[in-house]
C-alpha cells in the first residue's frame, strides 16, 4: 500500500503523466479509425519504449491497449467497421443506434462501459495478481479445452436472424482458420506452397477486410440512400438521445458488471484473447435478457456488454505476466520486452526485488482509466462529426487505412491482397446475411481448440477415464451440454412464438381478403 | 465545396510522390560505407526473446557505424520468409538479417520448400548463443537425462511438450532407443510452454532457454548444445550422455550473397561492439542468453560445420523434408 501511495507520487509528475497521456491518446485514436489498431499503435511504440525510461515507456504501452480497446468502438459504432475483431459486437447495436440518430449514446455508453471495466479489471489485477496466476495454472489444455467448448455454445446467440446461416459461417471461419503448418506433425496445410501462409491467415488482415473493407463497398452501394438518410437522421438533438438516461443506467449496470467478470476472468486464462471476452458477454447479456430478439437492432445493453468486457481483458491479462513473466497478450510480450532492456525480469521475483516498479505500473494503469475517460470523452464529441461527412469522402479514407493496417501487421504487401480476398468473401457475406460475427468466432476458436484437443487427448494418455482428474473440464463439459439443451428448448420456443404470430397475420390477411 | 475538395486530393496526392521520390535509394557507394540507414529484417514478430537481442544489437550497431540501423520484423516461417526477403534484396550492405543461424542450418532439413543452403548467404557475425535443453520441474524425482530414463521406463506414457519438429526429433531418437513410451504434447511458443511447464501439465520439454528465468521452480536436466550452458555449468550436455544429438543455434548476422568483404568487416567490427556493450549485456543477461562472438569468418566457419553436423543427425534420425 505504501509503495502504491509512492507508486502515485512517481507516475503523477507532468512527464509520465504526458506519456500517459500520449499513449491513451495514440490508442484512442488508431482505435477509432477503422483499420488501424493496436497491432499499429504496438508498431509505433516498440522504437520509442527503447528510448523512454521505464515508468515511461510502460506507461505509454498501457496508454495504447487501453485506449485502443476503447477506441474501436467509435468506428464500431459510427461507421460498423471495428478497428478489431472484439468491437464486432459492438456494432451489432451500435450502429443500428448510430442509424437511428443515437451516435451521442451509443458513443458514451461505450466509452463508459469501457472505462468501468477497465478500471474494476485494473483492481482486480491489484489486489489479486499473484493469487490468480497460480490458480490459472490449474486451467490447463484439458480444462481450456472444455471451457473453449463451452464458448462456442454462444455462437447460437450471435448468429443472427439464421441459425442455420450463422452455423454455417462458424464452419467457414473454423476452415479458413486450420490454414498453416499443423502443429504436431508440421506439415502445411491448404497453403498451396505460399511461405506467406505456414503461421496461418493472420487475424487482423481477415479482420480488416471482413469487417470494414467489406462494409465500405457495401455502404458505397449504398452511397446515396445513407446519405440521405444521414441529412434526415442527422444526430438527433433530443438530449435523450444524446446521454444515456437513468433508466439506462439501471439497465445496463448489471451488464457492465457481467461484462467486467467476463473479461477479467478470460484476460487471466491462457491464450483466449479479448474477441472471446466481448463475444461471450454479448452472448449472455443476450441470452439473459427478457427481449432477446431485438438484439442487432439498437439495444444499448450489447454496447455495454461488449465494451466492458472488451477492456476488461486488458488488465487482467497482465495477470500471468506480473506474476509469471508469461505473456498473456502482444501488448504484455511488447511490455516484457520494455521491462527486461530497463533490467528487470517478470515474474514472481519481481514483487519481491522490485516492489516499487509493480506500484508504479499499478498507479499509472489506474491513471490511464482515468486519462481514458477524459481523451474518450472530448474525442467522442469531435468523432460523432464522422456522422455529418457524406459517405463518398469516407470511403476512400477508410479503405486508405486499412490498406496501411494490414500491411503493418507483417510487412508485407500479402496481408493486403488478403485483405482483399476476404473483403470479397465478406461482402458476400453480409448480401446474403451470412453472419461475420460467426464466422469471427469460429476463426478465433477454432484453432485454440484444435491445439487443447490435441494436448488434452496426449496428457490424458487417450484415455477418457482420466477426464476425472480434471473436475474444472467436467464442469465445463456438463455446463456446455445444459446450454446446448436449454438453447435448444429457448430456440422451439422462440420459433413457435414466430410461427403463431406469423398464423395470426395470415388469419388477419385471410379476413381481409373476406372483406 | 466540391473543387477546393479535389484540388487538395490532388495536392496532398502530389506531395506524397514527391515524397517517395525523395526517399528512394541512392545508388551504391561502395567507398564509404555506410553513409545511409541500414534495414536490419528480424524474422519473428516484435516482442520476442531475438527480436529483443536484435534490437539491442541494431542500437549497438547503429552507435559503432553512425548511421540509424531500422529494425522491419518479417514474421513467417521461423524466419524463412526474412530469408526469402534477404536474398532478394541488393548485396550493397544496407539490408541484414538478424536471425538464428537455424533458418540455413535446421530448416532445410525440415521443409522441402526451402531451395537456400547456407552458402547462398553471407555471414557477418555471431553475437549470442541459445541455451536449448530438457527441462523440468525442481521437484521431478530426477536430475540427469540417465535418471529421468529410468523414470519414463516406470512411468509409461509419460508426457512431453514439444516446440517443433526439431523437439519431437530429439525425444523420437531418445525414445526409440530407450524403448520409452512417450506422448508428445504440442506447444504453441514460450508463453505455452511456461503454462505447460509451471502447471505440471507435463514431465519435460524442450525449451529454447526461456526456462532459465524461473530457476527457483525449474531445472535443466540436459543441454542439447555442443557446449554446457554458462547458466548451469555442472549440467552435462547430450553428447556426453551418449546421444549424439547437440546442435547449436547462433544469432547471426545474414547478409545477402555477394556483399563485399570490407562491408561485412565493418559489420563484423562493429557487432564485436556489443560484446562489451553495457546496455547490450544489461538486456541478454535478464534474458538469460549468454554472449558468444564469433567475427566474420569465424561465423562462416561455424555456419557450414554445423550444417554438416544437423545433416548428419537428421538423416540418422530418418528425417526428411516435407
Amino acid at each position: 500500500m505504501d509503495h502504491l501511495i509512492i507508486g502515485f507520487q512517481n507516475v503523477l509528475t507532468p512527464s509520465t503523466l504526458f506519456w500517459v497521456t500520449v499513449g491513451v491518446t495514440l490508442g484512442y485514436v488508431l482505435g477509432a479509425l477503422p483499420g488501424l489498431g493496436k497491432a499499429t499503435g504496438v508498431a509505433v511504440a516498440i522504437p520509442m519504449t527503447f528510448y523512454l525510461h521505464p515508468v515511461a515507456a510502460i506507461a505509454l504501452l498501457i496508454g495504447i491497449a487501453k485506449g485502443s480497446a476503447a477506441g474501436s468502438a467509435v468506428s464500431a459504432i459510427l461507421l460498423n467497421t471495428p478497428g478489431e475483431p472484439s468491437s464486432a459486437p459492438t456494432a451489432l447495436d451500435g450502429y443500428p443506434l448510430a442509424r437511428q440518430g443515437k451516435a451521442q449514446k451509443a458513443l458514451k455508453m461505450g466509452l463508459f462501459a469501457s472505462v468501468i471495466g477497465d478500471f474494476l479489471s485494473t483492481l482486480v489485477l491489484i489486489a489479486l495478481a499473484a493469487p490468480l496466476a497460480s490458480y490459472a495454472l490449474l486451467i490447463g489444455p484439458v480444462e481450456l479445452c472444455a471451457i473453449l467448448l463451452f464458448s462456442l455454445t454462444f455462437i447460437g446467440g450471435l448468429a443472427g436472424r439464421s441459425m442455420l446461416k450463422g452455423l454455417i459461417a462458424a464452419a467457414f471461419g473454423v476452415f479458413f482458420a486450420t490454414v498453416g503448418i499443423e502443429t504436431e506433425t508440421f506439415i502445411p496445410r491448404l497453403t498451396f506452397g505460399l511461405l506467406e501462409l505456414d503461421d496461418g491467415i493472420s487475424l487482423v488482415p481477415m479482420a480488416i477486410g471482413m469487417l470494414a473493407v467489406a462494409e465500405m463497398v457495401i455502404q458505397g452501394g449504398n452511397a446515396q440512400t445513407l446519405d440521405r438518410e444521414a441529412a434526415q437522421i442527422d444526430d438527433s438533438a433530443r438530449p435523450e438521445d444524446r446521454r444515456v438516461t437513468l433508466a439506462e443506467w439501471r439497465r445496463c449496470l448489471p451488464v457492465i458488471g457481467r461484462g467486467t467478470l467476463i473479461g477479467a476472468v478470460v484476460g487471466i486464462l491462457p491464450g483466449l484473447g479479448a474477441s472471446v471476452g466481448s463475444f461471450l458477454s454479448y452472448g449472455a447479456t443476450q441470452r439473459a435478457s427478457k427481449t432477446p430478439e431485438k438484439f442487432g437492432t439498437g439495444m444499448i445493453e450489447g454496447v455495454a456488454a461488449a465494451e466492458s468486457a472488451d477492456n476488461a481483458v486488458v488488465p487482467s491479462s497482465f495477470v500471468p505476466l506480473f506474476a509469471l513473466g508469461i505473456p498473456g497478450s502482444v501488448i504484455a510480450a511488447i511490455l516484457i520486452a520494455a521491462l527486461v532492456l530497463h533490467g528487470l525480469t517478470p515474474g514472481p521475483m519481481m514483487f519481491l526485488e522490485q516492489p516499487q516498479m509493480i506500484a508504479d505500473l499499478y498507479a499509472a494503469m489506474l491513471c490511464a482509466s482515468v486519462i481514458l475517460l477524459i481523451v474518450g470523452y472530448v474525442g467522442q464529441r469531435v468523432f460523432a462529426q464522422i456522422i455529418r461527412v457524406p459517405i463518398r469522402l469516407i470511403i476512400p479514407v477508410v479503405l486508405f487505412l486499412c490498406c496501411i493496417g494490414a500491411y503493418m501487421t507483417t510487412n508485407s504487401l500479402f496481408s493486403i491482397y488478403l485483405m482483399l480476398g476476404f473483403a470479397l468473401l465478406g461482402f458476400f457475406a453480409r448480401k446474403l446475411e451470412f453472419s461475420f460475427v460467426t464466422f469471427l468466432i469460429g476463426f478465433v476458436i477454432g484453432p485454440n481448440l484444435e491445439l487443447t484437443f490435441r494436448q488434452s487427448l496426449q496428457i490424458l494418455d487417450h484415455d477418457p477415464a482420466r477426464l476425472v482428474g480434471h473436475p474444472i473440464a467436467l464442469l465445463f463439459g456438463l455446463l456446455t451440454i445444459a446450454t446446448v439443451v436449454w438453447i435448444s428448448h429457448s430456440n422451439n420456443r422462440l420459433s413457435a412464438r414466430r410461427a403463431a404470430a406469423q398464423s395470426a397475420g395470415t388469419d388477419q390477411t385471410a379476413e381481409h381478403s373476406h372483406i | 465545396m466540391r473543387r477546393p475538395n479535389r484540388r487538395q486530393l490532388f495536392g496532398a496526392a502530389a506531395a506524397a510522390l514527391l515524397a517517395l521520390g525523395w526517399l528512394a535509394p541512392a545508388p551504391v557507394a561502395a567507398g564509404d560505407y555506410p553513409d545511409r540507414p541500414i534495414t536490419m529484417l528480424v524474422g519473428y514478430k516484435a516482442g520476442g526473446q531475438t527480436d529483443l537481442v536484435g534490437r539491442a544489437a541494431a542500437k549497438v550497431l547503429s552507435d559503432q557505424l553512425g548511421v540509424p540501423v531500422n529494425v522491419v520484423n518479417k514474421p513467417g516461417g521461423g524466419g524463412v520468409l526474412a530469408a526469402h526477403e534477404l536474398s532478394k534484396a541488393k548485396p550493397d550492405g544496407y539490408t541484414l538479417l538478424f536471425h538464428t543461424n537455424s533458418v540455413v542450418n535446421t530448416i532445410p532439413f525440415l521443409m522441402k520448400r526451402v531451395t537456400f543452403k547456407p552458402e547462398d548467404f553471407e555471414y557477418a557475425g555471431m553475437i549470442t548463443s541459445y541455451q536449448v535443453g530438457l527441462a523440468t520441474q525442481k521437484d521431478a524425482p530426477y536430475d540427469t537425462l540417465e535418471e529421468f530414463v529410468a523414470w519414463a521406463k516406470e512411468n509409461l506414457g509419460f508426457s512431453f511438450g514439444s516446440l517443433s519438429p526439431t523437439a519431437r526429433m530429439t525425444m523420437d531418437v531418445i525414445a526409440e532407443r530407450e524403448g520409452l513410451d512417450v506422448n508428445i504434447v504440442p506447444l504453441k511458443g514460450g508463453g505455452d510452454l511456461l503454462n505447460a511447464l509451471l502447471g505440471h501439465q507435463v514431465a519435460l520439454v524442450w525449451s529454447g532457454g526461456i526456462h532459465y528465468k524461473y530457476r527457483d521452480q525449474l531445472k535443466t536436466i540436459v543441454a542439447l548444445t555442443t557446449f554446457r550452458h554458462p547458466s548451469a555449468p555442472d549440467v552435462e550436455t547430450i553428447d556426453e550422455a551418449g546421444y549424439p544429438l547437440g546442435m547449436d543455434g547462433r544469432t547471426t548476422l545474414i547478409l545477402p550473397k555477394g556483399t563485399p568483404r570490407e562491408m561485412l568487416e565493418r559489420l563484423s567490427t562493429a557487432l564485436k561492439a556489443a560484446e562489451t556493450n553495457e546496455t547490450f549485456a544489461k538486456v541478454v543477461a535478464a534474458a538469460n542468453i549468454p554472449i558468444m562472438y564469433k567475427d566474420l569468418d569465424e561465423a562462416a566457419t561455424e555456419v557450414a560445420e554445423s550444417y554438416a553436423r544437423n545433416k548428419a543427425i537428421f538423416e540418422s534420425a530418418g528425417i526428411e523434408p516435407r
